[in-house]
């Protein structure tokens, strides 16, 4: 049975540094819940307290009502899929699945049943009796998978479980880890800093930022309604102009180049004739060779460069100070500008939100730098966020 | 190999060669006469003397091994497990320290930390543990402290690297899957550490065995070691065939006694793995799902 997850006011430091600052978190049974967040953001110290892995210096941790905040992970009625598998060498497949289970007493026969089933889920029965080393990082992945589900825990915790695979891999097991998800009606608490991975499988998401979640949301919602800048810019591609708000309405933001940008949408916190930020996204944004129709913020420039994504381009187009602004446009358009046109970009002032003041460029130098390694995709918003700002 | 010819097979090819000749007559004539070569030296060496030495030698070192072993793994273990990283290069230079002093000083510092009218004898008169004055020096407990002492760097370091290389995460892995401190430590820690604690009691266990310098130093004649034994007939009655035969059983019985280990270790291995069941039964016909690519049946299933 799944059972639900709650941390109250929990906090950890790791000497002088706050990893989980005050944090406080209702996950739902039978959720998939993505905690995402970039390196340090204290996502791996939530998901280790709720493992036992780590004990807070203070809050509370209760797993389907039972208060566990203090407990060894060996008391835990949860199993972990770990970053790095964590699969004992010494062992056969077969043998690491069936390592919990011995744990627990369980009997011969239904031991053996128990393991036949898990491997079969994963369809990996066939290699039972190779030792880890010799699989590949998908297959010791599922063995990882298997190992941690055959305990039929009621809450699995994944600590970047996809993150040493390679895309077309990663793709694969997202869909899979959610038809099994939804299958074995499991709590799944999944830790990760890759924004696509978190969208593609969450039913909900929480985005940590320096310890404190900053937005918890329905992937939608944290797409469409984000309530800050950084969660702005994480999730998915923003264009970012900063400059101060002008009018007791809130509705528009003289940008530090001059341009005023009209806003209908705005978050909490921003107030008049501060520093703030306005954010509209790429496909928002409309490419025309003409001068586009005056209701819309627009702006003057040159296509810098044009990047394929498939089913759509995205044009980088450079304004006379040398800004960049992303728009995305279907590939089979007619007339579609070269590198090197002068264009025109228009946006709807309707798709344009204001967010109270913060360094995006610092964030978007951390999330790029963070992505750039494990991932290599997704550098497009760090990009976007970096040129625009 | 060049290498290991010339520093292995050679010296021990001749040490052989030598056990099968005689003391020449004529001391001027060389240390051996290897005219007629004969297996006598072994009848010779196989005597009373011999195997009551020997067996002296082996409790000694086997004894020393163990209280090696005893020190030495947890000393490893804190090492490996609970020493900060930037640290673990101190201790460990702290730990190999004393091999800068000669092993001949050392082993005669404890002649003086140990002798009847000592500091460690007088400290254990005065806390009322010890009656009359330290008797230990020139006995075979002597030479036993002397080999723990001596060889209990030799010990840490094999099982250090084997511990330390323990990815922490495989500890964690076995505690989440409901397995507490000494099961994890018994299924996953000890079995990974495995080769280092062997090599550990394989090279403290031979190099101790062997050893000549510790019971001629604190020994005396109660602490005798076969390798004085050696020593004595090369050194002291110049007859280096039959001190070369000896040496050679010394080298065959050691040999035996590690094989007769490792067998050992083998079966109880299998028998711990027979006693805890198999993880999954015969897969019988479900072998032929192997055919299948796994790829093609997960996209299928997705």
């Amino acid at each position: 049975m799944a059972s639900d997850v709650r941390l109250e006011r929990v906090t950890k430091n790791f000497g002088s540094f706050k990893a989980v600052d005050d944090v406080s978190l209702h996950i739902e049974a039978g959720e998939f819940m993505s905690i995402l967040g970039s390196s340090g953001a204290g996502k791996s110290t939530v998901l280790r307290m709720i493992g036992g892995f780590e004990l807070p210096d203070a809050g509370k941790i209760t797993i389907g009502g039972r208060d566990v905040t203090y407990l060894p992970p060996y008391r835990r009625d949860v199993n972990t899929v770990f970053q790095s598998y964590a699969l004992f060498p010494h062992m056969t497949v077969a043998e690491n699945v069936a390592y919990g289970l011995r744990q627990d007493h369980v009997p011969r026969g239904e031991r053996t049943a128990r393991v036949r089933d898990a491997l079969d889920m994963v369809q990996l029965l066939h290699l039972a009796h190779r030792k880890p080393s010799q699989l590949s990082g998908g297959q010791q992945q599922r063995v990882a998978l298997a190992r941690a589900l055959v305990k039929r825990p009621s809450v699995l915790l994944l600590d970047e479980p996809l993150g040493a695979l390679d895309r077309k891999l990663r793709q694969q097991m997202q869909v899979e880890l959610k038809l099994l998800q939804h299958r074995l009606e499991l709590t799944f608490v999944f830790v990760t800093h890759d924004q696509e991975e978190a969208l593609a499988m969450s039913d909900r998401i929480a985005v940590m930022r320096d310890g404190r979640i900053e937005q918890i949301g329905s992937p939608a919602e944290l797409y469409d309604e984000p309530r800050t800048a950084y969660v702005a810019g994480f999730i998915g591609t923003q264009n970012f102009f900063s400059g101060t708000t002008e009018g007791a309405d809130l509705a528009a933001l003289r940008d530090d180049s001059g341009l005023l940008v009209r806003a209908e949408r705005r978050a909490a916190g921003v107030a008049a004739n501060a520093r703030s930020i306005a954010a509209v996204r790429p496909e928002n944004v409309r490419l025309s060779v003409s001068e586009p129709a005056a209701d819309d913020n627009r702006l003057r420039g040159r296509v810098v460069t044009i990047v394929m994504l498939g089913d759509a381009l995205e044009y980088v187009v450079s304004t006379e100070q040398g800004r960049e602004y992303f728009a995305r446009v279907p590939r089979y358009t007619d007339n579609l500008p070269k590198e090197g046109d002068p264009v025109w970009i228009a946006w709807p002032v309707s798709r344009t939100t204001l967010f109270p003041f913060e360094d995006i460029e610092l964030q978007a130098q951390r999330i790029s730098h963070e992505r750039a390694a494990p991932a290599g995709d997704g550098s497009a918003a760090g990009g976007s966020a970096s040129g625009a700002a | 190999m060049l290498w290991w010819a010339a520093f292995f097979i050679v010296p021990l090819g001749s040490i052989v060669y030598y056990s099968l000749g005689v003391k020449p007559a004529d001391p001027g004539a060389g240390p051996v006469d290897l005219s007629v070569l004969s297996l006598a030296n072994y009848a010779k060496a196989m005597s009373d003397v011999f195997f009551t030495v020997f067996k002296i030698t082996m409790r000694t070192a086997g004894l020393g091994t163990i209280a090696c072993a005893l020190v030495g793994f947890p000393v490893a273990y804190a090492l490996a497990r609970y020493i900060q990283p930037r640290w673990k290069p101190v201790l460990l230079f702290l730990l190999v320290l004393p091999f800068w002093i000669s092993f001949l000083l050392r082993t005669f510092a404890w002649r003086i930390i140990l002798a009847p009218e000592g500091v460690l004898s007088h400290f254990l008169q005065d806390i009322g543990l010890l009656a009359g004055p330290l008797t230990m020096l020139d006995t075979n407990a002597a030479v036993q402290l002397g080999i723990v002492y001596n060889y209990l760097p030799l010990m840490v370091l094999p099982m250090f690297v084997a511990l330390d290389r323990i990815d922490p995460s495989l500890i964690q892995g076995s505690m989440d899957l409901g397995a507490g401190p000494i099961r994890t430590f018994l299924s996953v820690t000890l079995p990974l550490a495995l080769p280092g604690v062997l090599g550990g009691l394989v090279l403290t266990f031979i190099l101790a065995s062997g050893d000549y310098v510790v019971p001629a130093i604190l020994g005396g004649a109660k602490g005798l070691m076969i390798g004085n034994l050696v020593a004595t007939q090369i050194l002291a009655a110049q007859n280096l065939p039959l001190g070369s035969a000896m040496a050679v059983l010394l080298i065959l019985m050691i040999g035996s006694i590690v094989i007769l280990a490792a067998i050992a270790i083998f079966i109880l291995r299998r028998l711990l793995k027979l006693l805890a069941g198999p993880a999954l039964d015969d897969l019988g016909d479900d072998r032929g799902i192997s055919a299948a690519a796994p790829g093609a049946r997960a996209a299928g299933k997705a």
